[in-house]
């Protein structure tokens, strides 16, 4: 009863002191909330960032081995995925994929061409990736069909002018995506009759591609009739070493070691993971800085103050508060201030990564969170206790008198 | 006569400020001093004499540099802070020459403060106690204001009440007088004089008032640090 009546009268007088001191309570907590808003968030896009890429990866499967040229991504660090920002090295053609045909534990094999280009229909101009290729792709990338249906080896052998379009770029087109479906897309002066529309897959290049037999590009878009790339689909994981070396040999025939570059998706992913931990540790030191920041704010605000609660000290102690008393006042005032602007904080951080969540897969972390509160609020609390500590150490006139 | 126990003695106190210039001052020197229970005594003494460093002395506000100050027989220099802060709490009343009063806290929250650092259970009603002491001083219309916001007479009469609200056996007041008018003065000191006849509490209270020492019963004189008359 005693116990809970002190416990009662501290939670009194603390509010009762947030609602005097208004300007200090909302600047204290401010540097609390920012604290914890800032690295929360920080870590979740961190998160978000490392959870897209792998989502990438893993729609793809692992199983995808790519013969591009010059010396692949570890290289050049070229235009990523599909980019065309690899200069030099080799310009496959039709018998690099038919010496590749030959070889053993391949689902899937098909020669890749990649054209950023303008795509006009109904009126309308967007941009879009045009990329030839064969009936294979669309099983290597798993596509799914959200209406129409797929072409196949016949329009490939036919050189058919037949697309399967992207979600995003469908949707830009026309207006509804599924309406896209027996239209006709103008790309480079080439009339192409959409036959499917695939379903979202996440990844911005596929969401805006323009998929047409290979055989189609050689014209206008393609006429030295080469391709950017070779996709080979194995069979299972563990083959994927031996393919890959079996592939190298059979292009080693044609091309000397520099002009190509076997490239596993795993090994990528591997790098692109390598990335994401120095830019984990990037968003990590610009989460730190807005907690310091954050705690420098605190310590102001408690600094600037010192003096008038010095002296509050002082008045209490001499009307009979122990130092335990002043302790107690003091912490139960920053503990609360610290969680009220931790939680603001928290509860801020999940409403903005719920809402971003709807477009890109952050993630909140419950190290991230305990860390960051626990760091905001050890500093709310030591900035709060401490002056208090040194003023009740005071004689109670020393605390009063002091400047 | 009646035997009084000594309420305070003061053991050849002494207290020394370090000043900024890095030398000492002595604001009291070796100062002995009894206080006998039921005693209303008046200190008098031009000002920079010593009068409200000896109050704190007495009034366990400050730690004499040398010399002992016995309560009730124990020496308070070897108490614990539990203790001391007891005595703040229950055994004095302290009227500050400043006032001294926080002005985040309303006027009766203000009075009733020493109430929430008790230990004892209060055989009153705080809150009762506070609003009949406002009434009595005349700021009861004023106990949701705060004391910024009213006058320097006003805010004195809050510090009187605070200092009464816990029914102290020893009343410290440094300047009670100072910032009333005459007639609130007189008031005041009549209840002191009253609380001293009637509940046999003591007091001692610091004036430059002629007027005011002489309705005290001993009148203590302070000049630099030392006493040089004390007649009763
Ligand atoms: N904290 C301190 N540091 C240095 N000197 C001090 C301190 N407190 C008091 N003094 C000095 O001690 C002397 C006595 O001060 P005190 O406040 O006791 O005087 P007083 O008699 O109450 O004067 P007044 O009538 O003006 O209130 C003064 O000369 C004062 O300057
Ligand atoms: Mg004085």
């Amino acid at each position: 009863m005693k116990i809970l009546s002190g416990t009662q009268q501290l939670f009194k007088s603390a509010f009762a002191d947030f609602r005097r001191d208004k300007v200090r309570t909302a600047l204290t907590s401010l540097g609390i909330m920012i604290g914890v808003l800032s690295v929360v968030l920080l870590i979740a896009l961190g998160l978000g960032l490392k959870n897209y890429i792998e989502g990438q990866f893993e729609s793809l499967g692992a199983n995808l081995l790519m013969v591009l040229p010059g010396s692949g991504f570890t290289g050049e660090g070229g235009g990523g995925f599909g980019g065309q920002g690899i200069v030099g090295g080799a310009q496959f053609d039709e018998k690099d994929v038919r010496d590749l045909s030959r070889l053993s534990g391949i689902k899937y094999l098909t020669p890749v061409v990649f054209k950023s280009s303008l795509v006009q229909a109904n009126g309308e101009e967007k941009a879009g990736y045009v990329m030839g290729a064969n009936e294979d792709f669309f099983g290597l990338m798993s596509y799914k069909i959200l209406s129409g249906d797929l072409w196949g080896k016949t329009e490939v052998g036919n050189r058919s002018k037949v697309a399967v379009l992207g979600y995003n770029l469908a949707d830009d087109l026309f207006d509804k995506p599924a309406d896209g479906l027996g239209k006709t897309l103008r790309v480079s002066g080439i009339r192409l009759k959409v036959v499917g529309v695939i379903k979202k897959t996440g990844d911005n290049e596929q969401d805006r591609s323009v998929v047409i037999p290979y055989t189609t590009t050689f014209g206008s878009l393609n006429p030295s009739k080469t391709f950017f790339s070779i996709y080979l689909g194995v069979e299972s994981k563990d083959e994927v070493e031996a393919v890959s070396s079996a592939a190298e040999k059979i292009l080693l025939r044609r091309y000397d070691e520099d002009e190509f570059a076997m490239t596993e998706l795993s090994e990528i992913l591997s790098t692109v993971n390598s990335i994401f931990g120095i830019i984990n540790v990037v968003l990590m030191a610009i989460g730190s800085i807005s907690l310091i920041v954050g705690g420098i704010g605190i310590m102001n605000i408690m600094y600037a103050t010192v003096t008038e609660r010095t002296r509050e000290v002082g008045i209490r102690r001499a009307i009979g508060a122990t130092k335990r008393d002043i302790l107690l006042q003091f912490m139960t005032e920053s503990v609360l201030l610290s969680f009220l602007g931790g939680a603001v904080g928290l509860l801020l951080a999940a409403g903005i990564v719920l809402l971003v969540r709807i477009w890109f897969p952050v993630a909140l972390n419950l190290t991230a969170v305990l860390v960051a509160f626990g760091v905001s609020s050890a500093i709310g609390i030591f900035f709060g206790v401490f002056p208090a500590k040194k003023a009740a150490d005071l004689s109670p006139i020393e605390a009063i008198r002091y400047e | 006569m009646k035997e009084t126990r000594s309420t305070i003695s003061l053991n050849k106190v002494t207290k020394e400020f370090l000043l900024g210039d890095g030398s000492v001052f002595t604001a009291l020197k070796e100062i002995n001093l009894d206080i006998k229970e039921g005693e209303f005594s008046a200190i008098t003494g031009p000002s920079g004499s010593g009068k409200s460093t000896l109050m704190h002395m007495i009034g366990l506000l400050d730690r004499p540099t040398r010399g002992g100050v016995i309560i009730n027989g124990r020496d308070v220099s070897k108490l614990d802070d539990n203790a001391t802060s007891f005595l703040r709490n229950e055994f004095v009343g302290f009227v500050f020459q400043q006032f001294n009063l926080l002005n985040k806290l309303t006027i009766k929250e203000n009075i009733l403060l020493p109430t929430t650092y008790t230990r004892k259970r209060l055989s009153y009603d705080p809150s009762e106690r506070a609003e009949y002491l406002m009434d009595m001083f005349g700021i009861l219309s004023k106990k949701d204001q705060y004391p910024n916001k009213v006058s320097g007479g006003q805010q004195q009469r809050v510090a009187v009440a605070r200092a009464l609200i816990m029914r102290p056996q020893l009343i410290l007041a440094d300047e009670p007088t100072g910032n009333l008018d005459h007639k609130t003065g007189t008031e005041i000191i009549d209840l002191f004089e009253e609380l001293n006849k009637k509940e046999g509490i003591t007091i001692i209270m610091v004036t430059h008032e002629m007027e005011v020492a002489e309705r005290a019963r001993r009148q203590i004189r302070v000049l630099d640090g030392e006493i040089v008359s004390d007649k009763k």
